[in-house]
């Protein structure tokens, strides 16, 4: 759809309508984008698998993922690898490590999505109206971009739990804060180039406000861009949940990949325990390589240079 | 050009004062008595009151502040809670560790990624190509512990082929830091977690280097090389690559600032006595005045790394006019 119709749609209707036409539209030009890339495709399906089991974890738990458990003989069943009593096999505290995993899934896909979309929503807009503004405005966001730059990332996590405590509210908005620098350069760049052009120029001609032209004008045509960092916001939030919580900084309440290999690790058991180590690392590279995959086809989109290659 | 690096010398400083004033707001936020982050509460009352002075906590906030500044400009950083050593003596012996690491993972990252790159580029689509896309993507979504642990699995645990952890053997006679860094022994315990750092940030490089190569040979004077008869590994190499890498420069920026990150689990997974691995230790035990150094170390590493890259792209692109707004 050209810049032209997008327009035409937006302005010849109102109401509920449009706002239903207006996400039918969305889903189904998102569904079109993935299922047209094939390592698209496979990433989408392997997301949406661990979104199922997040939903679901409480129904397909086998068991209680803190409870020590027994055999069959009543001996505590601690460091046994996988069989059929124990899919994944059980942790030093002879839990169940499928039942961690399902429950684990759920604490990284909420800390994910929540922290990638909050981190797009905040770097999206700082990005829109520093480029659209330019002039005094832009710098000073800009210099602000710099200074979260000049952050390293695990460290500000790390440093953040240790002064207000391990709690997943504090993961998540030590990575909101970070994550959303690259989104802002990004965005601006591509605000600054469009803002030039005609589209906008005639809009402003027929007396658009400022506020309308940067999220009705400018914002639908970054959309690719835009759904391209949230997938990568949302990788960046998984690895530096996984991350934090490796390092013994995740919420001690909550079971995640990360903290699973935390356990696994303090325990000194990675010499003997492949089952332990493998489950959540290959669960960890899944979904991360799956957001890379489905942002590929998102940059296919936004970068039309790459299509032919 | 003189004006545009000193315009991002002064802004770097500017950041570096940020972060500074970031990270004393955060420390004041922090819940609970504001004095138990400089002053051990293992001491005795009157020490704990002598210090308090000393370091101005009973005074308003903004002198707090201004204390703190000077405190961290004339490198007195204060004393570990836990081994009561002047912190800036641990963090020197620590940073040095850490540069080590950092300058050997950067290194192999570089050299492999550019050359596999400038082959991928000239070589499209070949199998070289997508294997090695695939290959660093997935790398690049395992987070350094995996593929360090998976490392230390195989090749330490059950080949026995190189050590676990730490930066030498104990027993290892050690004299003057050059002798050191090309002892066997050193080179022996570098070799795992540099090859984690670069399993892990080897796809930026590579793919930058490999997109903005198909870039550069879809240009002109390629072409016009190609026609003079030139040998193709001089048109790769000379001509195409030569061009291609000022993309890399630039990404490097962003990758040295992400690197810190990597680093931290790096050290953490093979106890590299480094910056990150104190940082780390320092902050599960609530050991402040080091955390505190450590992260402003590890930012300062951070800033100059983005600040020398911002002018080596100057000096690499002379398109960069004075007063050229950078991004």
């Amino acid at each position: 759809m050209t810049v032209e119709q997008t327009h035409a749609v937006a302005e010849a209707e109102t109401g509920i309508g449009r706002l239903w036409r207006g996400l039918r539209h969305v889903a189904a030009s998102q569904y079109r984008i993935i299922n047209s890339n094939g390592l698209g495709r496979i990433g989408a399906v392997i997301v949406l698998f661990f979104a199922v089991i997040a939903i679901l974890a409480p129904l397909i738990a086998p068991h209680d993922p803190w409870e020590s458990l027994r055999d069959s003989a009543g001996k505590i069943a601690s460091m046994r690898p996988p069989s059929l009593d124990f899919p994944m096999g059980t942790t030093f505290l002879a839990r169940d490590i499928l039942s961690q995993m399902i429950w684990a899934t759920q604490t990284t896909m909420l800390i994910g999505l929540v922290s990638g979309l909050i981190s797009i929503l905040l770097g999206a807009n700082i990005g829109l109206y520093a480029g659209y503004y330019g002039g005094k405005v832009d710098e000073v966001l800009m210099r602000f971009t710099d200074i979260i730059y000049g952050m390293p990332f695990l460290p500000f996590i790390i440093v953040l739990i240790a002064l207000f405590g391990r709690s997943k509210w504090f993961v998540m908005l030590a990575i909101v804060l970070i994550v959303w620098r690259t989104s802002a350069r990004v965005v601006r760049a591509q605000t600054m180039a469009l803002k030039q052009r005609q589209f906008v120029t005639a809009a402003r001609a027929r007396g658009c406000g400022d506020l309308r032209i940067i999220y009705r004008h400018i914002m639908p045509n970054i959309a690719p861009l835009l759904l391209l960092y949230t997938a990568f916001n949302i990788a960046w939030s998984v690895i530096a949940e996984a991350g934090a919580s490796f390092l013994g900084f995740g919420d001690p309440d909550q079971l995640s990949w990360g903290g699973m290999l935390y356990e696994m690790w303090i325990s000194g058991q990675s010499r003997t325990a492949w089952w332990w180590f493998s489950a959540p690392s290959i669960a960890i590279v899944l979904l991360v390589s799956a957001l890379v995959f489905v942002s590929r086809a998102y940059e296919e989109v936004a970068n039309p240079r790459l299509r032919q290659r | 050009m003189r004006e545009y690096i000193a315009r991002r010398i002064i802004y770097s400083l500017f950041t570096l004062f940020a972060v500074a004033t970031i990270l004393f707001v955060m420390f004041r936020m922090m819940p609970g008595d504001p004095t138990a982050q400089v002053i051990s509460p293992a001491l005795d009352e009157a020490s704990q009151r002598r210090l308090k002075a000393a370091f101005g906590l009973d005074q308003p906030m903004w002198v707090q502040y201004f204390i703190y500044l000077k405190n961290l400009i004339t490198l007195d950083w204060g004393r570990s809670f836990t081994s009561s050593e002047r912190v800036f003596d641990i963090l020197m012996y620590r940073l040095w560790n850490t540069l080590l690491l950092m300058v050997a993972g950067m290194f192999l990252t570089l050299a492999v990624g550019v050359n596999l790159g400038m082959i991928m580029g000239w070589k499209r689509g070949g199998k070289l190509d997508v294997g090695s896309t695939v290959t660093a993507m997935v790398f690049q979504s395992a987070p350094p512990f995996i593929t360090g642990i998976l490392l230390l699995i195989v090749l330490s645990y059950r080949l026995d082929l190189l050590p676990t952890g730490g930066m030498s053997s104990p027993g290892v006679r050690v004299t003057g830091v050059i002798g050191f860094i090309f002892t066997q022994d050193f080179l022996h315990h570098l070799v795992l977690p540099t090859i984690t750092v670069t399993a892990y940030y080897l796809a930026t490089p590579m793919l930058i280097m490999r997109d903005s190569m198909l870039e550069v040979l879809g240009s002109d004077f390629i072409e016009f090389a190609k026609a003079k008869g030139l040998a193709p590994r001089v048109v790769m190499v000379r001509h195409a690559a030569r061009n291609a890498l000022l993309a890399v420069v630039t990404v490097s920026s962003i990758l040295l600032g992400f690197a810190i990150g990597g680093q931290v689990i790096v050290e953490t997974v093979f106890s590299w006595p480094g910056m990150g691995l104190m940082m780390v230790e320092s902050a599960s035990s609530h050991d402040y005045p080091v955390a505190q150094a450590s992260f402003m170390l590890l930012a300062a590493i951070v800033i100059i790394s983005n600040l020398l890259a911002d002018i080596s792209y100057c000096y690499l692109d002379p398109r960069i006019k004075i007063g050229a707004q950078g991004t």
